[in-house]
């Protein structure tokens, strides 16, 4: 039986500078750019000291935001509440 | 044998199996557009109302949630009695490079520790509703409710380039009020004091 690692070593990464890293920073936390892309940023990441510290800045922020969010008291009321009123619209119960 | 009221109840269950079901992400939704338990479940109910009374107009196999999140800031928009004017916006490369400028500014200040204490979550609301509601619900939809940029496109009724500009602007200008705060509220050192020794 045979098992062909076929990863491509090729190193077909187009060389990223910092700029280029910078200015496309967002879009790889959001996970927004080609896996080839992707790729390419992430190892730039993993080694550039510049670059590392604003991306660990960014990806907290992010975090913080995500953490704030403010959740509903009664979340179960809000339900019988909106399930009553399509009920009142005619909505059958299922 | 199908009569009208088994495709009525085909369709409700329909309904209560694609929408209904997205019922808490609409509720978080709303609750960042208003900030105001009460307001929300007004916007709730209501967002689910036009849903149930417009449901043919749904897409099957679209995302069930972008739609509802439409229904939603609309609804919200219409009901306040001033909507803001369109902010003019910088191209997002310009915008990224400003935030690396923020980061720059406290480059020798802990800060992304700062970013996620607790007590900074209430500044973090605050600073999130005193945006313009167009940078505000770009944050909202890509940051709180996990869209991608292109869902979060078909929300907002604009191109995805001008979600990543909203997006952008809004996240610095939250950074930069959020600093103003970190460094009133002491968290953070509101002068370049560094650690560097050659700065002496
Ligand atoms: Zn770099």
């Amino acid at each position: 039986m045979k098992f062909f690692h076929r990863h491509k070593h090729t190193h077909e990464h187009e060389m990223l500078d910092c700029e280029a890293v910078m200015r496309q920073l967002w879009d790889y936390l959001d996970e927004e750019l080609s896996p080839d892309r992707m790729a390419a940023i992430r190892e730039h990441l993993a080694t550039c000291a510049r670059c590392y510290p604003q991306y660990e800045f960014e990806q907290s922020f992010l975090t913080a935001l995500d953490r704030a969010q403010q959740e509903h008291s009664n979340p179960d009321g809000l339900r019988n509440r909106v399930a009553a009123a399509l009920r009142a619209e005619g909505m059958s119960e299922i | 044998m199908t009569d009208d009221s088994d495709v009525k109840r085909e369709r409700d269950r329909h309904f209560q199996q694609e929408a209904l079901s997205c019922l808490p992400e609409v509720t978080r939704f709303a609750l960042s557009l208003t900030r105001n338990e009460s307001d929300a479940d007004d916007l709730v109910q209501e967002t689910f109302l036009r849903a149930y009374r417009s449901w043919d107009r749904y897409e099957p196999g679209t995302e069930c949630r972008a739609w509802l999140f439409t229904i939603c800031r609309n609804q919200f928009l219409n009901s306040r009695a001033r909507v803001q004017r369109e902010v003019a916006l910088e191209a997002p490369e310009l915008e990224a490079r400003q935030a690396a400028m923020v980061h720059d500014s406290v480059r020798d200040s802990p800060l992304e520790h700062t970013w996620l204490r607790a007590d900074l979550a209430p500044a973090i609301q605050r600073a999130l509703a005193a945006l313009p509601e167009v940078l505000r619900s770009a944050v909202i939809l890509v940051d709180l409710q996990d869209q991608k940029y292109e869902d979060a496109a078909r929300v907002l009724g604009v191109p995805v380039g001008t979600v990543r500009s909203r997006l952008f602007r809004g996240r610095r200008l939250l950074q930069e009020a959020l600093l103003t705060y970190a460094q009133d509220a002491g968290f953070v050192a509101s002068d370049q004091q560094t650690d560097r020794g050659s700065d002496r």
